[in-house]
């Protein structure tokens, strides 16, 4: 037996699926390509597969990653293939190596790169691309930041490295990367900034996607 | 690709992946090369129409046709529907997100009467209008089956053509008519007269229904050359019925989440309150080969890692020890689980028990119906306290501490001795709990249901009086003070639904209106308690002048004509008459496989002969 990871996109009419349902999901595309998973053992046995940094019910990612054992000596060739022909419409296998090739433990998973699409039913406003552009260059943006432990006004500064805007037709394009692992913040608080911050616009739809997962030293995780 | 629109209001709803498709085994056509489109529509939330086997069934029946393109559709829950309707989405297709006015055939599946609003509140979310007289065309033609279609006639007003019986042959009749009807030009009234002409079919427009002063049925009187009696289909030989080797397996809980295969169809019991044991028969079995390599084939398409050994009495299947032998030594290896639901008390085994724990261990639940023996012999139910307790104690101490108990009250001839008897035969079980366990620490959980008995068109109990709300009540507060023993937990459900139940289950064509009303007047998902509203309801039978204990509860003469005496569901009034007298002496009757009562389903097989 050995640990196995998988980079996935989970993106279309998948990224409706919940964590738990993905996890079933996956469970029974393994089965239906006859990877040699391994089971926990004892009253309830199941196929053991972990997501790493679920995604939000409603966002698509394309650097998702799941970690499972298997059986067999080495990953089953054409593994990616496979579970391709058998999944549901939006998963897609990229990759699937042993853990042993380079794969990074989680805990070390620091930053997340997310593409962030807001949408404008008339257009997008004059001004809003440079007014939301200068809001993230400020030293200080303090936000109400919402965790387990309660709510906090944190510096939004903190947990956010770049910010890039692009106009593409009626729609804004915000390319950032964000905090991820112990320190996570969702992307949703640069759209709940805006909102916040400049109240002068109204964001009609926001989309969210996963380009990218980082480690501390912004190499790409694997 | 999802409509943008849809794309806007979905991060808003709770659990949006039941109405975005996309899953594993649906069907997607290029709706350009298919000559038929079809809405097969459950009126329910998805995470129940998604575990109807019957559908699955269908789903994958009509997908088969090549000119045929069948999509999936269902009820969207209220957050869903009031987000929908701001948005102006109309209901829509899974697989092809268009909506449900493009459809040539919309098809509702009727499992039980409190989702008939549903229907309509559909058919007007998907741009289609609720009455069958306002569409006019051929397209969009609204037809129904199911277990509620052997009362077909509350649903009159809405329903274009019912489908009765068994779906896998009909299904294909009426979409071969259809595609000749749009051939040949015919309007919808011609292709109507015509279809009506083919067994199984109900065209409610072509009757004229007339009633005696009392409010009763005088006649039917067909038209246009339909048949006075129309008579169910079957399939005759379930091993070479078509099966579908895939499901679509959701990507969403949903409440049967696992493969199924049907082991037979019909039931050897004849249980008096059963619908379904009296209107699915004759019997017929699917040898052990074949469901071999259905299961092998639907475990291996799906993924799922639990099957269910589906029938009205699984414990009756003759092979069934060689059955999960086999079933087990392709499961055990893969970490599939067997169950096996409705299993007999008087036929359980610690062998049998066995093997459906080998995986996973889940509940077990017996159905003692009632608490004393007379009650037990009127009903039919032919199973001896000694076999519940025996049963128990097997499951004790093959170290299950989870049991469930079903009851019903409010059967005919019930008295308190008749409820005192449940509490008592809770008592045993729990007794025999601590008798048989081999680690009373670990404890036990017994769970005793009673539901509210609804008498059923098409049983013997048709002519009954179903108890009123008031004396439900009172029956279910005697119950919860009676129900007190430790290690019992006693559930009930509220009467209220289980009354409604019952005013539509044996109702007449006049209630369509009051089905009108009560949706127009806001109600939906009667099924569920959070939305269901007995009052809405009264009011909306009161509005259309109609009593709904004229319904429920009046005790019918024997020599009644009921509303549904013109719909055959293989078994004979005669039959049903027949049995009604012998529960009033409480007079059991034996099970097919010991003798023939002469129910008359036979008839409907090639040969006239029954195979039990």
């Amino acid at each position: 037996m050995f640990k196995a990871r998988m980079k996935f996109a989970k993106e279309g009419r998948a990224k409706y699926i919940s964590h738990l349902d993905l996890m079933h999901a996956m469970q029974r595309s393994m089965a239906r390509c006859e990877m040699p998973l391994w089971f926990t053992e004892g009253f309830n046995q199941h196929a053991y597969v972990s997501v790493a940094l679920p995604l939000s019910t409603g966002y698509s990612g394309e650097w998702e990653l799941l970690d499972f054992n298997l059986l067999s000596e080495s990953v089953p060739v054409n593994a990616v293939e496979a579970l391709n022909a058998v999944f549901p419409e939006g998963l897609r296998a990229i990759e699937i190596y042993p853990l042993s090739d380079g794969g990074m433990p989680l805990r070390d998973i620091a930053w997340s790169k997310y593409r962030v699409t807001w949408s404008f039913a008339d257009g997008v406003p004059e001004g809003f691309v440079q007014e939301v552009s200068e809001l993230f260059s400020r030293d200080t943006v303090e936000i109400v930041k919402r965790s387990k432990r309660g709510e906090k006004l944190v510096n939004m500064r903190d947990f956010l490295t770049e910010v890039h805007l692009t106009t593409e037709g009626d729609q804004v394009i915000v390319e950032a990367i964000t905090a991820a692992g112990n320190n996570n913040m969702s992307p949703e608080y640069l759209t709940r900034a805006v909102e916040q911050y400049l109240p002068q616009y109204t964001i009609q739809g926001a989309a969210y996607h996963r380009m990218c997962v980082y480690n501390e030293k912004m190499q790409a995780f694997r | 690709m999802l409509h943008s629109a849809l794309e806007q209001i979905l991060p808003r709803v709770q659990k949006p992946a039941r109405y975005v498709g996309g899953e594993w085994g649906s069907v997607t056509k290029d709706k350009n090369n298919i000559d038929l489109r079809f809405a097969f529509c459950f009126p329910d939330v998805y995470e129940v129409g998604m575990s109807h086997l019957g559908s699955r069934i269908l789903y994958g029946l009509l997908n088969d046709q090549k000119n045929i393109w069948c999509e999936r559709v269902f009820a969207p829950w209220i957050d869903m529907e009031a987000e929908m309707r701001q948005a102006s989405i109309p209901l829509y297709g899974l697989e092809s997100g268009d909506p449900l006015s493009d459809f040539d055939i919309i098809a509702f599946t009727l499992q039980y009467e409190l989702s008939f609003t549903n229907i309509l509140n559909m058919l007007d979310l998907g741009g289609v209008p609720v009455l069958a007289k306002d569409r006019t065309s051929l397209k969009n033609l609204v037809v129904a089956g199911g277990p509620c279609a052997y009362n077909p006639e509350p649903l009159c007003d809405f329903i274009d053509l019912f489908m009765i019986g068994d779906g896998e042959e009909i299904m294909l009749d009426l979409t071969n008519l259809y595609l000749r009807a749009r051939r040949e030009g015919m309007t919808k009234q011609e292709f109507l007269i015509e279809a009506a002409q083919i067994q199984g079919m109900y065209v409610p427009s072509l009757y004229e229904a007339s009633y005696n002063e009392d409010g009763t049925i005088r006649e039917y009187t067909p038209k246009s050359g339909a048949p006075a009696f129309v008579q169910k289909r079957i399939v005759q030989d379930l091993d070479t019925m078509y099966y579908p080797e895939y499901f679509v397996v959701p990507s969403t809980d949903i409440v049967f989440d696992r493969a199924m295969i049907e082991l037979f169809r019909g039931c050897p019991r004849g249980c008096r309150f059963c619908q379904a044991g009296h209107t699915y028969r004759p019997l017929r079995r699917k040898s052990k080969e074949t469901l071999m390599r259905q299961a092998e084939a639907v475990l291996k398409n799906s993924g799922y890692e639990e099957i269910s050994l589906s029938s009205l009495s699984t414990s009756d299947y003759g092979e069934l020890g060689e059955l999960t032998e086999c079933m087990l030594d392709y499961c055990e290896p893969r970490h599939i689980s067997l169950s096996l639901p409705s299993l007999r008390a008087d036929s359980f085994s610690s062998e049998l028990m066995q093997r459906v724990q080998k995986v996973r261990k889940s509940g077990l639940t017996f159905a003692c119906e009632a608490g004393t023996q007379r009650l037990r012999d009127v009903i039919n139910k032919n199973i001896t306290e000694d076999d519940v307790l025996h049963a128990c104690e097997i499951a004790f101490k093959g170290g299950w501490n989870n049991v469930k108990l079903y009851f019903m009250m409010g059967l005919p001839t019930e008295t308190s001795e008749d409820l005192d008897g449940i509490s008592e035969i809770c008592k045993k079980v729990a007794y025999c709990w601590r008798v048989n366990t081999d680690n009373r620490q670990r404890g036990v959980k017994i769970t005793a249901s009673a539901s509210c008995f609804v008498p059923k068109p098409q049983t013997p109990f048709q002519w009954d009086a179903q108890n009123s709300l008031e004396m439900l009540r009172g029956k279910q507060d005697y119950m919860k003070v009676i129900m007190k023993t430790k290690n019992v937990t006693y559930n009930w459900h509220d009467a209220q639904t289980s009354v409604m139940e019952g005013v539509i289950a044996r109702g007449d064509r006049r209630q369509g209106q009051a089905i009108y009303t009560a949706w127009k007047n806001g109600c939906k998902f009667d099924g569920w308690d959070q939305c269901f509203s007995y009052e809405k309801w009264m009011e909306a039978f009161a509005a259309c002048g109609l009593d709904p204990t004229f319904y429920a509860c009046r005790q019918r003469p024997l020599d009644e004509v009921f509303p549904w005496d013109h719909i055959g569901c293989g078994t004979t009034k005669e039959h049903l008459k027949r049995e009604w007298i012998r529960s009033r002496e409480a007079a059991i009757t034996a099970d097919c496989m010991k003798q023939c009562s002469g129910c008359g389903s036979n008839r409907l097989l090639e040969g006239g002969k029954c195979c039990v």
